[in-house]
């Protein structure tokens, strides 16, 4: 094996993007949810 | 592991005969945006109350040209012009053979196109574009829509031949990415539209042409959608293509990773078809747990679309941080945002979150109640389709078509790319955003204009279908710029080479596993899944059908 570590490179931005795409997800579905509940 | 080599500086260029095809595939696509575009101008000033079509042109006709040329004939020309540079690019030139089925192909497609035109503007066949049972078209209409699916068969097994071609003289290599990438979209439209296809052979033709009195809505409608929402993949993966394959190149940057890129194709293979009932939620006729199995598969989608999402990110911070970017977020500064080329697709990458936040709302399974059959749905598509895709295809035609030219984008006409990007997400989001909130309020979709009888609900839309009007005649203005470039890089552009950008695989991605290219197994899973999803409840459909429906002609 080499000694010789490779630097994985950093994606810190990359996990704060993703997870704020799924919150938008979430949160626009949870407010239709509510319409739903709301209207039927 | 680069599976795509390219040498430095030498640019690669598409043989001419390759770059004849794939421009002719373009010059229908860009005509079809002028004529359906103006079409979707004329129905917003329809829709605000203000104006009224001349010489007895119905509102249901447009609407048909506006769908039918806009998501069935500028997405398939662009797509098939595209994947043929695409693939003729980094598999090879495509041997004469292989190039005059590509011929045979666009030429059945575009008879198809002009016999299905025809009769739309001879308002024979004001059926919209989804032509659902009962409305009725004339016969020439749905011959001619066949001829259009039956010619993309021909001219995708062109695409595919090369592909089969390079795996024999590369045994055990993975394919060139953007190759591998185009024969899966071949591969999911194919198996698709055999679904519209035998909706129109076997029940459209035959009863428009009166031979059958009746048809059974409920099953042409299911064959309809099994081939409707692939559809939407088959415009939305080439759009993948430039975004995993093409902009780490333009960024001067590296793709994430070749597999990841891969195993999101096969996902979207497998998930994309068994589906359809998403759009049919409130169809009588379905067991709702049938509707609910395929709501599940339509939920799968979501985990390729987000490792999209993560690898286009990497992709972009890792190419920032190589230029010294800071902090969390410091990376986004250092794109580069002066490019046309990668401005223009970013924003439609940007669309894609509203868009995709949207499909996941309608299809909720009893959710899909709010906003089934309002224009929420015209203003989801506008962002997926009509932002999402189009922006994209109008980024890669910056490159694309200089690229077959043997032209370049001057430094005007790349800031005039982005103006017209502006231009058209300033329209979009006016048109769209008003969509989506009047289709909460319950105004209904691909609707002439009406006030229903006075009614005080459908008076408070008026406003939302101003606004429509003021977004559309905004995007029409987009439409004519990007006609400007277009007609600017295919005759009056500066000499010179440019780029097809195809980017190289990072250094820090794991090797490609070859079960990523084995079609053996992702088509039999596919295949699995369809007849796992739709075995049952067709045959429920065909044993309890409903009553047939004669034909209707209410334009």
């Amino acid at each position: 094996m080499s000694k010789k570590q490779e630097k994985e490179p950093e994606l810190k931005g990359t996990l704060y993007s993703v997870l704020f795409i799924g919150t938008f997800i979430l949160v626009t579905w949870f407010m239709a949810f509510y319409l739903f509940i709301d209207r039927f | 592991m680069t599976t795509v080599t390219e040498k430095a500086k030498g640019f690669i260029q598409v043989d001419k005969r390759d770059a004849k095809l794939a421009l002719a595939h373009i010059y229908v696509a860009f005509i079809a945006l002028f004529i359906g575009g103006l079409c979707g101008l004329l129905q917003v000033l329809v829709r605000s109350g203000q104006f009224t079509l001349p010489w007895g042109i119905t509102y249901y006709q447009i609407l048909t040209v506006h769908g039918v040329l806009l998501g069935l004939i500028l997405t398939t020309y662009f797509i098939f012009g595209f994947q043929i540079a695409a693939v003729s690019r980094t598999a090879g030139t495509l041997t004469d053979k292989q190039r005059s089925i590509g011929w045979i192909g666009f030429w059945t497609m575009t008879a198809g196109t002009v016999a299905a035109s025809i009769m739309v503007l001879l308002n024979e066949a004001s059926v919209l574009y989804t032509f659902y049972a009962p409305l009725q078209a004339h016969w020439i209409f749905y011959v001619g829509m066949a001829l259009v699916v039956v010619g993309s068969w021909i001219g995708g097994i062109a695409q595919i031949m090369k592909y089969v071609e390079w795996r024999k003289a590369n045994p055990g290599q993975p394919s060139p990415l953007i190759t591998f990438m185009v024969v899966v979209n071949l591969a999911m439209w194919i198996i698709c539209s055999l679904g519209v296809a035998v909706e129109v052979v076997f029940q459209l033709i035959p009863w428009s042409l009166g031979w059958v009195d009746k048809i059974d809505v409920l099953l042409s409608r299911t064959l309809f959608w099994y081939f409707g929402h692939p559809l939407v993949y088959f415009w939305l993966l080439p759009a993948y293509m430039v975004w995993y394959v093409v902009i780490p190149k333009i960024i001067g940057g590296k793709i994430f990773s070749d597999a990841l890129a891969r195993l999101s194709f096969m996902l979207f293979l497998i998930f994309s078809i068994p589906v359809g009932f998403h759009h049919q939620l409130t169809e009588p006729g379905i067991d709702s747990f049938w509707k609910y199995l395929q709501v599940v598969l339509t939920m799968m989608v979501v985990i390729p679309s987000l490792l999209t999402a993560f690898s286009l990110f990497a992709s972009f911070e890792i190419r920032g941080r190589e230029l010294g970017a800071k902090g969390v977020f410091g990376w986004f500064k250092k794109l580069p945002w002066k490019d046309a080329r990668f401005v223009v697709p970013f924003i439609g990458m940007a669309a894609f979150i509203p868009a995709g936040a949207g499909g996941i709302i309608n299809a909720s399974h009893q959710m899909n109640q709010i906003i089934h059959n309002t224009i929420w749905v015209t203003g989801h598509f506008h962002l997926t389709l009509a932002t999402t895709v189009v922006l994209t295809f109008f980024g890669a035609a910056y490159w694309l078509i200089p690229h077959l030219t043997g032209r370049i984008l001057t430094k005007q006409m790349n800031h005039l790319a982005i103006i017209q990007a502006i231009v058209w997400t300033v329209g979009m989001s006016i048109m769209s955003g008003a969509m989506h909130i009047v289709g909460l309020f319950g105004a209904p979709r691909r609707s002439d204009f009406s006030t229903y009888g006075g009614s005080e609900q459908a008076a408070d839309w008026i406003p939302y279908q101003i606004a429509q009007a003021v977004g559309g005649t905004i995007l029409f203005i987009g439409i004519i710029l990007v006609l400007y470039i277009v007609a600017h890089l295919l005759w009056f552009a500066p000499k010179g080479k440019t780029e097809f950008p195809i980017g190289e695989v990072s250094e820090h991605a794991e090797k490609t596993p070859m079960v990523l290219e084995n079609w053996k197994i992702w088509l039999t899973i596919c295949i699995l899944l369809i007849l796992f999803a739709y075995t049952i409840p067709v045959i429920d459909m065909i044993q309890n059908a409903p009553p047939g429906s004669k034909g209707y002609k209410l334009w």
